[in-house]
C-alpha cells in the first residue's frame, strides 16, 4: 500500500477543530470532522474479526472493524483496562474504530509544529506536533493511521 | 625567516556519554540546559526520541551515543546536559537542535597540526564526522550538524 502524502503545515493549520484520542496515555490529534461516533466498548462484538482487530462494532448496518493501539502505535491484541471509549473513524475512504483511552475536543486549536526532519521516519503517521499541557500531542489523521494499520497487519501476517 | 602559525580555531569538547567525545566549532554549541524537560515522540528514531521546546521552537535532542551504540540506551540520569547547536543548512536560515551530553562542554584550541583519522570503532563516526583531532593523544571527531539533523542518519542504517 502506498503512504499517503503528509499534509503540509498551512494546510493543518485550516483544520478547524481537532479532536484528542489518548492512547495509552500518548495525545494523538486527528480532525474531529473524521470522528463520525463515540461508542461503548461494550458494544463491540469479539466473534467479528478483521485481521489484526480486537472486534467490530455496527454501525449503519455495517461492520465497523476496531483495533486497539499503544500509545506509540504498535497493535495490542488485548486491550488494556484502561480503554473506555471507541472513536469510529471516517474520512470518506477509509472507516474503522480505535480503542482509546479518553476522546474530547480540544477548545482551541494548539499551536502547530513541524516535526523534525532527523524525526520522521518513512512510514511516520505524525504530521506534526503540537505542545499541550501533558506533552506532545502528535497530529495525524483517519487515512495515515489506515494506512499504517495496513502495514501492521501485513507485517502480522507475514510472521 | 618569518614562520607561519599552522591556522588554530576554537571548538567545544562534547561528552556524548562517560566514554564518547566529540567536537563542534565555536559558534555551533549556542545555549546549555541543564536537566531539560524532555518531551516524548512516539514512532522515532531510538537515537531521537524527544524533543525540548527551546525560545518557541521545538528541537530534536540527539542521543549520538546512542547512534553510535546501535540501539536505545537505558534513561540516562547521567545525561542531565542538553547543548543546543546551531547549523547551517544547504538553503536557508540557520537552523537549531539539540546533543544530549552527559558532561559540562570544555572550550579547547585546535590547530590543523592536529588533524587525524577518525575512530575505527565505533564504525558510526564515519557517518557522523567531518574531520578529527587530536586532543592529549585521544582522536575527537568534529560532528557534521547539518547532515545528523537534516535526516542523514535515518538513511544510514
Amino acid at each position: 500500500m502506498s503512504q499517503p502524502v503528509r499534509n503540509t503545515l498551512a494546510e493543518l493549520r485550516e483544520i478547524r477543530a481537532l479532536a484528542k484520542l489518548t492512547l495509552g496515555g500518548y495525545p494523538w490529534l486527528l480532525p474531529q470532522t473524521e470522528i463520525r461516533s463515540l461508542e461503548s466498548p461494550l458494544d463491540i462484538d469479539r466473534e467479528v474479526r478483521a485481521p489484526q482487530g480486537i472486534g467490530a462494532i455496527a454501525l449503519g448496518g455495517e461492520w465497523w472493524p476496531v483495533y486497539c493501539l499503544s500509545g506509540d502505535l504498535r497493535l495490542l491484541p488485548q486491550p488494556p483496562d484502561s480503554r473506555g471509549i471507541c472513536a469510529l473513524l471516517d474520512n470518506g475512504a477509509d472507516r474503522f474504530g480505535l480503542l482509546c483511552d479518553q476522546v474530547e475536543t480540544l477548545a482551541e486549536t494548539p499551536r502547530l509544529l513541524a516535526l523534525p526532519a532527523c524525526m520522521g521516519l518513512p512510514d511516520s503517521p505524525i504530521q506534526a506536533l503540537a505542545p499541550l499541557d501533558e506533552g506532545l500531542g502528535c497530529v495525524t489523521d483517519t487515512e495515515h493511521l489506515a494506512a499504517l494499520l495496513a502495514t501492521l497487519a501485513e507485517g502480522a501476517d507475514g510472521h | 625567516m618569518a614562520t607561519e602559525n599552522p591556522m588554530e580555531s576554537t571548538a567545544w569538547m562534547l561528552a556524548l556519554d562517560d566514554r564518547l567525545r566529540a567536537a563542534v566549532g565555536e559558534h555551533e554549541l549556542i545555549h546549555l540546559i541543564e536537566a531539560p524537560t524532555l518531551l516524548d515522540v512516539p514512532l522515532s528514531p531510538h537515537y531521537c526520541r524527544r524533543a525540548i521546546l527551546w525560545n518557541d521552537r521545538l528541537l530534536p535532542a540527539m542521543d549520538l551515543a546512542a547512534w553510535l551504540g546501535g540501539r536505545e540506551q537505558p534513561a540516562q540520569p547521567a545525561r542531565k546536559l542538553a547543548g543546543v547547536v546551531a547549523y547551517q543548512p544547504r538553503m536557508g536560515a540557520a537552523e537549531y537542535g539539540v546533543l544530549l551530553l552527559s558532561d559540562i562542554p570544555a572550550r579547547t584550541r585546535v590547530s590543523d597540526t592536529q588533524a587525524c583519522k577518525l575512530p575505527e570503532q565505533p564504525t558510526g563516526w564515519r557517518d557522523l564526522a567531518i574531520s578529527c583531532f587530536l586532543d592529549a593523544e585521544i582522536p575527537v571527531p568534529i560532528l557534521d550538524l547539518p547532515f545528523i539533523f537534516s535526516g542523514g542518519l535515518l538513511a544510514t542504517r
